[in-house]
């Protein structure tokens, strides 16, 4: 555990409503995302932890439907401003999918491609240089040296996760959203993935939603727990799953009700 | 109020069941210290054995308790409450097992004992003795009721334990004062305030636990 916690605050939602179409999702959302830490989202399916994380790198926008009130702030600056240009928004925050979704290409393609479009890494030898450090700090690096020609999708699941965890860091993004990542993956899979978010938080702000209690408690400093839209409690991960002030959420987290 | 229905039946029927366990040990407990209380006071020397048999049986109860824990805790990985159910359940029943064996140690130690104790020593042993069992069931009627207010009642009469012990002590070497062959008898006597004091200790324990399982943190005076 470490012993001096940053609690700089990165993420900021204020009074933040989604709607898709003529049906709310997300209801008046104010939650505070401390830098460097992981917080984890739980919550039943549908309570609106996906939405709220696909707020922060405006993945909502390419939903017509999609409508959204509020703000999110990163940084104190509002991200939804009409100034704010959106591919250098994801360039900032990256993201990771419950299923490993490499392109079908290379694996060193996978890991370039992203530096290649935002200008990052000008040779061939700064592109090799950000697909070695990527992959090494995916944990990654020493299972693919030695083919890196070949396929992203050849890899197992673990690896493609971790090879898409490359691909969002290779961007230097001060945020990563993981969506359910070990959802689809194996124990020993996950474990490395869990390993990985420990080390990764040393450098990037990190929420994960996640359905797995147990993972929350492994991996997070603090919980947010959504129920129908809404944030029930949020607190540290210690004291929600010790010793939760809600009913709801002691009720979700022992298993009575979701 | 939390539900009390967990979505996995059997779940919720483990909890129970350790709930249960807990209880009925306690309640074995209750029974070995009466026992063990009336065996010093009316010198009842055959209650030994069937002391010896209680204490047996309570450590039996702990090791079944502590594979129900284990159980739950592999199977189940509790949070929150059920969690707090598991890990009060596990220090409950040490402080349990630990007031059946000084129970055990005091009844063993009347096999010495002189029939012509003063009614003086013998009923400062009595009112401490039954001050320990009185606590000891309300800190079970607590447990079963999930009571935070029965909790530090038992808590705050501890002192009166201490003070009973007290009591005793000076009417164990006032006995001892007066006849020096009355040294073993009265050490043994000594061992049994003792016992009687610490178990005390131990049911004190047992009713911050409660606290700490219905509160989720720990009893500040």
């Amino acid at each position: 555990m470490d012993l001096i916690m940053d609690n700089k605050i990165k993420i900021k939602s204020n009074n933040l409503n989604v709607f898709y179409g003529q049906k709310q999702a997300l209801f008046d959302i104010n939650l505070e995302i401390n830098q460097n830490e992981v917080t984890a989202l739980i919550g039943p399916s549908g309570c609106g932890k996906s939405t709220f994380i696909r707020c922060i790198n405006r993945m909502n926008d390419v939903i017509d439907i999609c409508r959204m009130e509020g703000q999110i702030q990163i940084d104190d600056k509002n991200i939804y401003d009409p100034g704010v240009d959106v591919v250098q928004l994801r360039e900032k925050v990256g993201m990771v999918f419950q299923k490993p979704n490499p392109f079908p290409k290379s694996i060193y393609e996978n890991v370039s491609y992203g530096p290649k479009i935002h200008g990052i890494g000008e040779s061939k030898d700064d592109l090799d240089q950000i697909v070695e450090n990527s992959l090494k700090r995916a944990a990654l690096w020493n299972e693919v040296k030695d083919r890196l020609e070949e396929p992203g999708t050849s890899l197992s699941g673990g690896q493609q996760q971790r090879l898409c965890i490359a691909r969002a860091i290779s961007v230097n993004p001060e945020i990563i959203l993981m969506d359910e990542p070990c959802s689809a993956l194996d124990p020993i899979a996950t474990a490395k993935i869990e390993e990985l978010i420990d080390e990764l938080k040393k450098t990037f702000t990190i929420v994960i939603v996640t359905h797995s209690m147990a993972q929350a408690v492994r991996v997070s400093q603090k919980t947010g727990f959504f129920h129908m839209g809404k944030v029930i409690e949020v607190g540290t991960t210690e004291q929600i799953f010790k010793n939760p002030t809600n009913n709801m959420t002691q009720d979700y987290i022992t298993g009575r009700f979701g | 109020m939390t539900n009390d229905t967990h979505i996995v039946k059997s779940y919720g029927e483990e909890l129970q069941f350790l709930n249960d366990s807990i209880i009925q040990m306690g309640s074995l407990t209750e029974s070995l210290l009466t026992d063990s209380m009336n065996a010093i006071t009316i010198l009842d020397k055959d209650a030994v054995d069937r002391i010896v048999q209680s204490d047996k049986k309570i450590n039996e109860y702990r090791a079944k308790i502590d594979t129900q824990i284990m159980t739950i805790l592999v199977k189940r990985a509790p949070m929150a409450i059920d969690l707090r159910v598991a890990i009060s359940a596990l220090r409950i029943s040490q402080d349990l097992e630990r007031i059946g064996d000084l129970a055990k140690g005091s009844a063993k130690k009347i096999v010495p004992l002189p029939e012509d104790l003063s009614q003086a020593l013998l009923d400062s042993l009595k009112r401490l003795g039954n001050t320990v069992k009185n606590q000891l069931n309300k800190t079970l009627d607590a447990y079963i009721k999930k009571s935070k207010e029965g909790a530090i009642e038992v808590i705050k009469l501890d002192e009166n334990v201490n003070e009973l012990t007290y009591l005793s002590i000076k009417e164990i070497l006032n006995f001892l004062s007066k006849d020096n062959k009355n040294l073993e008898f009265a050490t043994n006597l000594l061992f049994v305030a003792k016992n009687l004091e610490r178990a005390g200790d131990h049911i004190r324990r047992i009713s911050e636990n409660i606290y700490y399982l219905v509160e989720g943190d720990y009893y500040q005076k």
